[in-house]
């Protein structure tokens, strides 16, 4: 055996594999697709707006030629750009009326560079949704198995937020809140005066706020307030693997990184019901190669992961790795998103704040939990935050000369934004598929059919008048819809593509991430899920990455595996 | 009679400096002898000419006052920067038209080409010209203006002289009174 273990993947599931099985003092290799990462040195997060090129723009035909669907994410700019794949090299497939944002970067850290950052525990209202109304199957865990794990990750990670008691928001360990500002106050006292069992917070997220000794032995300091952290950020105040578990890793002596990378199929060995080969190809040379070793995880990403198993077809599984239950593919999910409202508020001109915070506000779901609704099932959550408008207003405002300048000088009215996030029932027809066209490695190139259902377009009608009118009630004014609903995708949590559950006829993973059929076999990212919930899923990843290669370990550990 | 039924039949030196008395004399030549040199480099979309008309039209849209304007800024080099390096070409020729509209405003208002208008005649040419634009919502001005602002405001004069900037602000402060910050931040 080449190594004790091997990790497919290096974004926020993979690097949490990675740190848990070398500090269990297994030899591990990831393995990453994209290119290496160095932390820090490949940050532009110094560069001041006149120093970044084109101040943040990326020119408009590079744009429309090579990134077309990647430019739609709001982290996308010129000083963040080499965080994403370009489309004109990374293709796939959709059919022509029912377009997928498959939005991703492949490099070293994936995703946990550039993600939101913004950190929720599922609740017991989530892994029993499916149970309650028998859409999807049951989740084979409950927030009990996981609760100890979220707070191994949080502690690690460093999670900023505040203590609330809400049973379908289950507090954590959490380093100090970061405040609302004025006009939030505002929101929240008349909120929760006119509906007293929601509640608006500040938003919980991955940032040190106060960093611990644990967190400053591997480098990170405290969050500056830039708010630039789609570049990356050279403080390693918000968590991600190049600031955090890789770090961790290493430190073990235990770990081996291979970039440049990509996997082509897992190797099966029919007999021992095992993995026992990765075969990669070398994404400069195209030259193919294969390690070995006793346990491998698969963070790949839901849709990576999904086609690494799709790919690695045989005899014994003609439709794909583990796919005895035909639910490998299916079931995909993402959270409704271009749902919600903004305002303007005519008060508070005399009030501003200082700093950029890297957080907004949350609203815990309150619908089919402490309000009850008859027509529609789950719920969803608002994020979003109010702020005054800068010079920016100026371009759509009529103004010339001493006058355009006096005006922009100062802060606009305040605005407010509440952005829902709906949950998404599992369907088996929304589904990633393989076609027969090659990409430039030969590789199969993928094909998402997946739409939003009945369900989902009540949630949003709901959601959207729900924020209008609680931005009415406290005093907002030009209040406008965020729509239209984006296409599934947009909200970049896609999941649920090979799920976990208690029967191997409908499911792809046991109760630990394992595979039911391929023992050496977890698959820990978001392609697990068995529903959606309506929390930012990545902090569920971690946990249940963190709790799988603990449990891989301690079967290693005792020969079982 | 208004110069602008009968600009072609005058002689345009002459109207300029009618012009430049009626405007206020000695202050008027002055601001029209500030006028910078056409030597700098235009780059490969705009020509020498549009590319003196930006400079005094961007100087009409953020004049210097007790903080830098737009010129002092590099607003114009950041155009054409822009042009150069990010604008396709359907931007090239958006901007290049609302650089025609506003010589052919002044041409039809005045009778003279911008560049030879006194600062009051320019400013004037530029207020209702945006005024029509940002009504209509008309997309070529507002990429035009967007631009313009950009080039000002997330310049090192505009954002740390004109607005507040700082690259490392260290702390959250999540509500004060707005004269202790003082201005709008820049980012």
């Amino acid at each position: 055996m080449d190594f004790d273990a091997i990790v497919v993947g290096s974004g926020i599931s993979g690097g949490w594999v990675a740190k848990e099985l070398c500090e269990r003092g297994l030899k591990t290799l990831v393995i990453e697709r994209g290119r290496h990462v160095e932390h820090r040195a490949d940050y532009q997060d110094f560069a001041t707006p006149w120093e970044v090129p084109n101040r943040g723009l990326v020119p408009e035909d590079e744009r429309a030629r090579d990134y077309p669907i990647q430019s739609t994410s709001y982290a996308f700019n010129s000083a963040s750009k080499q965080w994403w794949v370009r489309d004109s090299e990374h293709p796939y497939s959709t059919p022509s009326d029912r377009p997928f944002s498959w939005i991703r970067g492949y490099h070293l850290g994936g995703r946990s560079i550039t993600w939101g950052r913004q950190t929720y525990r599922l609740s017991d209202y989530d892994f029993n949704a499916n149970l309650k109304d028998g859409n999807g199957i049951d989740w084979p865990i409950r927030y009990a198995d996981i609760s100890p794990w979220y707070d191994r990750v949080e502690r690690f990670a460093g999670i900023s937020g505040s203590i609330e008691g809400l049973e379908q928001l289950p507090d954590g360990q959490f380093l100090p809140p970061l405040d609302l500002n004025c006009l939030e106050r505002a929101f929240k006292q008349q909120t929760e005066t006119d509906h007293p069992t929601r509640r608006v917070t500040i938003g919980r997220c991955a940032h040190l706020t106060e960093p611990t000794p644990e967190h400053i032995a591997l480098g990170r300091g405290p969050c500056q307030l830039r708010s630039t952290c789609e570049r990356g950020c050279s403080y390693g105040a918000y968590f991600s693997s190049l600031s955090g578990t890789l770090p961790a890793a290493k430190k073990t002596g235990n770990l081996t990184i291979v970039t440049d990378a990509i996997v082509e199929r897992l190797d099966y060995d029919h007999a021992k019901r095992r993995v026992s080969a990765v075969r990669v190809i070398d994404s400069k040379t195209g030259e193919g190669r294969s390690y070995q070793a006793r346990v491998v995880f698969l963070c790949a990403s839901t849709i990576g992961s999904t086609q690494i198993l799709l790919q690695s077809r045989s005899e014994y599984f003609p439709n794909g790795l583990a796919n005895r239950s035909d639910a490998l593919g299916r079931y995909l999910m993402d959270h409704v998103v271009g749902i919600g409202a903004r305002g303007t508020h005519p008060g508070y001109l005399d009030r501003y704040y200082y700093g950029r915070r890297p957080t907004g506000i949350y609203l815990p779901r309150y619908v089919n939990i402490t309000e009850q609704e008859g027509d529609f099932l789950r719920g969803f959550t608002f994020q979003g935050y109010s702020w005054r408008s800068s010079w920016w207003r100026g371009a759509s405002e009529v103004g010339m000369g001493i006058e355009l300048k006096q005006r922009l000088r100062n802060p606009g009215k305040w605005e407010m934004l509440l952005i829902g996030f709906a949950e998404m029932l599992p369907r088996a027809d929304n589904r990633v598929s393989l076609l027969e066209r090659k990409d430039k490695w030969g590789l199969p190139l993928v094909h998402i059919d997946c739409t939003h259902g009945e369900n989902e377009r009540r949630l949003v009608e709901r959601a959207n008048r729900d924020a209008a009118a609680m931005l009415a009630a406290a005093g907002f004014e030009n209040i406008q819809s965020n729509g239209p609903m984006k296409p599934p995708g947009d909200c970049v949590h896609e999941m649920g593509t090979a799920r976990m559950g208690r029967d191997p006829a409908t499911s792809v993973l046991n109760r630990y991430n394992q595979a039911h059929d391929v023992s050496n076999l977890f698959v820990t990212d978001g392609s697990c899920m068995t529903s959606s919930g309506t929390a930012n899923p990545s902090l569920t990843y971690m946990a249940l990455s963190a709790r799988a290669a603990n449990h891989a370990a301690d079967l290693l550990g005792s020969g079982e595996i | 009679m208004s110069v602008s039924e009968n600009h072609g039949k005058l002689n345009r030196r002459a109207l300029l400096l009618g012009a430049i008395f009626l405007a206020g004399g000695a202050a008027a030549l002055t601001r029209f002898a500030r006028q910078p040199s056409v030597s700098a480099d235009a780059g490969p979309v705009f020509s020498p000419d549009q590319f003196a008309l930006l400079e005094q039209v961007v100087d009409t849209m953020i004049p210097a006052t007790d903080t830098p304007g737009a010129l002092d800024a590099g607003v114009p080099a950041f155009l054409r920067d822009m042009l150069a390096n990010w604008g396709s070409h359907e931007s090239h020729a958006q901007i290049l038209a609302v650089l025609d509209s506003i010589e052919m405003q002044a041409w039809s208002r005045f009778g003279a080409s911008f560049l030879a208008l006194p600062g009051e005649r320019r400013l004037e040419v530029m207020r209702n010209l945006d005024a029509d634009a940002v009504g209509r919502q008309d997309p070529a001005y507002g990429k035009f203006k967007w631009l313009v602002l950009v080039g000002y405001y997330q310049s090192e004069a505009g954002a740390t002289q004109e607005l507040h900037y700082e690259l490392v602000p260290g702390a959250w402060r999540a509500c004060l009174p707005l004269a202790e910050v003082g201005r709008a931040s820049a980012v």
